[in-house]
């Protein structure tokens, strides 16, 4: 594949030769390739990242199920608050965590947020040592991110990257819950009907059927998309919306149960993903995100997102494809924390 | 100190050797000026401490104002790539299989979202280097091009392109790595490119071209450019639209007729199809024809005739001596494309 000329290597070695210099290494022939602990994820490139190493190795969580490490957390208070990425989460029979060497059987999951895809967890500590909040504005392109890597039982490991381009909400604000439903816009007579109905979906529980006109949902009158999409913002999986449709002559409620967007509606695999490797079931609909270059696994989102400084400039909340990664930014996460705890009443 | 020589160790050697005699004279260190030649980020093996990091995000976020307004994505028509611009006048370099052609119609789209037709000028097939020229007369950013070709193994790199094609929101993506291997037509390097990436930049950070995207391998390692030599060496010929060398990554267009024919016993083949929307039809050549010359030589079979056609530029005007109703006439066919 590759052409190699052979004679202006060895003219190269006998003019090295002529001029009589020791030579610390043997020149490389074409071909020949970088050490792979001299690339950017390599162990040498590694330590020159060591001081945001160390912080990771106390601020964040490894987030396990049995023995299994599952995902990454931010430590957000001294008295073991934490958060990680609810997607991958859900399904732990045996949720445990570590921080730095300490392990936490029991673990709580205090709150989920599936806008922001965000679960709070809480675990019995005190004095853990807390990610620092950049809060100097959303980093530039080109500034150095770490993130947490593979990890071993005592140490945390880094991967590195750069912010790699702009901030932005991705996945045009479609609701992160759904009904499960497929539908059909009549925009003359200003009517929605189904078109069809997904498996598994609570639309399939509820009974509901292709060719059902949608008449209202939650009390409220529908006649386009938009109307629907409405109703399902800020909804949470688990909550019901009351549908009113129109089948044939008869009309008739039905309670549906919504469902997480990607459990029901299966993402279509593009080329791209076809040479992505592993990457993460939910990773679209978020409000904002940072894009970085870090190549993270699937299982390696939720933790924190350090710059040079060792300030923590986003939470990583999802692999996307061969060459993207996302973090919502430090700036989102006040907001969402504040949405997750839980309120107390004390002065 | 050690560095990583791939190639040229006899230049860097060489360079030093008479840098160490004007040092001498003017009495200042030689390590200065040798520094200045490689920035120190690339002379270590690998960065030590946070400063040296912090030295390659300086350098790498001066250059990317300049390179990111200068790298474009190319919307083929049901498919995109990257490119980038190096000349005020709007010449583009990009892949040969983004190109996919000579003379071929391309839109070119900036970071903020405007528009340009392009055509696509000449290409390198066996190594996927390609030129294309941006139609309307203008001032265009554009790159430098690291000319005097001193990327080296190990060197710090970062790369740009359209990632799964143009998303204004998201604009140009950028992605850092290092040269991890390097031969006379290809660099590897550990900046992970996508599809859309195609054509696009991969720059120094001094923000200097140093090759353009073409592939990349299962591995997330194996990422493959076209190093910036392989276009020097070509550039005449690319910016006079020629189709150079036979390879994988553009096929060359094979000039058609548009006529099934079958030998003749008198000499000469006689047509027994006329393809619709052909050269043929178009010229008006009729079933029963009998071809005897093509441009003033004598038909002698349908291989012979055939395999002559082929070896045509499409566009090509060819005149054919035809006997019809025991006439001869000549009809004259501009040849199409297969």
């Amino acid at each position: 594949m590759m052409k190699r000329s052979k004679s202006k290597l060895s003219w190269a070695r006998s003019r090295l030769v002529v001029c009589g210099l020791a030579l610390t290494c043997a020149p490389l022939a074409q071909g020949q390739q970088l050490e792979a602990h001299l690339r950017l994820s390599g162990s040498t490139t590694r330590e020159a990242f060591e001081p945001l190493r160390a912080i990771l190795q106390q601020c964040s969580a490894v987030v396990y199920d049995g023995w299994k490490s599952i995902s990454f957390g931010v430590v957000i208070t001294s008295d073991g608050y934490l958060v990680t990425k609810a997607s991958e989460i859900e399904d732990a029979k045996e949720l445990n965590v570590r921080v730095d060497k300490t392990h936490f059987k029991n673990v709580r999951v205090v709150a989920t947020t599936v806008e922001w895809d965000v679960a709070l967890l809480k675990v019995e500590a005190k004095d853990l040592v807390t990610v620092e909040w950049d809060t100097d504005g959303e980093p530039d392109h080109g500034t150095w991110v770490v993130a947490n890597g593979s990890t071993s039982r005592t140490r945390r490991r880094v991967r590195v990257g750069i912010i790699s381009a702009n901030a932005r909400e991705v996945g045009g604000g479609k609701a992160p819950v759904v009904l499960g439903i497929t539908l059909d816009t009549n925009k003359k007579a200003g009517t929605l009907s189904i078109s069809g109905v997904e498996e598994d979906s609570g639309a399939a529980d509820a009974g509901l059927e292709e060719g059902d006109l949608i008449l209202s949902a939650n009390e409220q009158e529908i006649g386009k998309i938009e109307d629907l999409q409405e109703v399902l913002s800020g909804k949470e999986p688990g909550d019901h919306v009351k549908l009113r449709v129109k089948r044939g002559d008869e009309e008739m409620e039905v309670e549906v149960e919504l469902r997480t967007r990607e459990k029901i509606f299966e993402d279509e695999r593009s080329r791209n993903d076809a040479m992505s490797g592993r990457y993460s079931k939910r990773r679209s609909n978020f409000k904002r995100i940072l894009q970085h270059d870090i190549a993270l696994s699937e299982r390696s989102a939720g933790g924190p997102l350090l710059n040079l400084d060792g300030k923590c400039v986003g939470m990583n909340i999802a692999r996307v494809n061969r060459c993207e990664t996302f973090a919502i930014p430090a700036g989102e996460m006040p907001e969402i924390i504040e949405d997750l705890m839980p309120k107390t009443n004390d002065p | 100190m050690t560095q990583v020589l791939p190639r040229d160790c006899w230049r860097r050697v060489g360079t030093s050797a008479a840098l160490a005699l004007i040092a001498l004279s003017l009495g200042s260190p030689i390590l200065a000026a040798d520094e200045e030649a490689r920035p120190l980020y690339n002379l270590k093996e690998a960065p030590e401490s946070i400063r040296d990091l912090l030295a390659i995000q300086k350098a790498l976020q001066r250059s990317l104002p300049r390179t990111r307004k200068a790298t474009v994505s190319i919307d083929m028509g049901g498919g995109s790539g990257s490119g980038v611009i190096v000349s005020k006048e709007g010449i583009v370099l990009t892949a040969a299989h983004v190109s996919g052609g000579v003379g071929k119609k391309l839109t070119v789209i900036m970071e903020d979202g405007t528009k340009h037709k392009a055509t696509s000028l000449g290409l390198v097939a066996e190594t996927d280097a390609a030129m294309l020229k941006i139609e309307e007369e203008g001032s265009y950013p554009y790159v430098e091009i690291d000319k005097e070709d001193t990327a080296l193994m190990g060197d710090w790199v970062f790369a740009l392109g359209h990632s799964g094609g143009f998303n204004k929101e998201r604009g140009v993506g950028v992605r850092i790595g290092r040269m991890v291997r390097w031969a006379d037509q290809t660099i590897q390097t550990d900046c992970n490119l996508i599809g859309g990436d195609s054509g696009g930049p991969l720059f120094d950070l001094k923000g200097r071209l140093i090759g353009i995207h073409s592939r990349v391998g299962a591995s997330l390692e194996q990422n493959m450019h076209v190093p910036i030599r392989v276009f020097l060496r070509h550039w005449e010929k690319m910016e006079a639209s020629e189709f150079i060398g036979e390879g994988p990554f553009a096929k060359k267009p094979v000039a058609f007729l548009g006529v099934g024919t079958e030998d003749r016993e008198e000499g000469g083949v006689e047509v027994k199809v006329v393809g619709k929307e052909t050269a043929a039809e178009e010229a008006g050549v009729k079933v029963g024809d009998a071809i005897l010359e093509i441009d003033g030589k004598e038909v002698e079979s349908k291989e012979e005739f055939s395999a002559g056609i082929k070896e045509l530029k499409p566009g090509t005007k060819v005149k054919l001596k035809i006997l019809r109703d025991d006439e001869e006439i000549e009809i004259e066919v501009e040849l199409g494309e297969k």
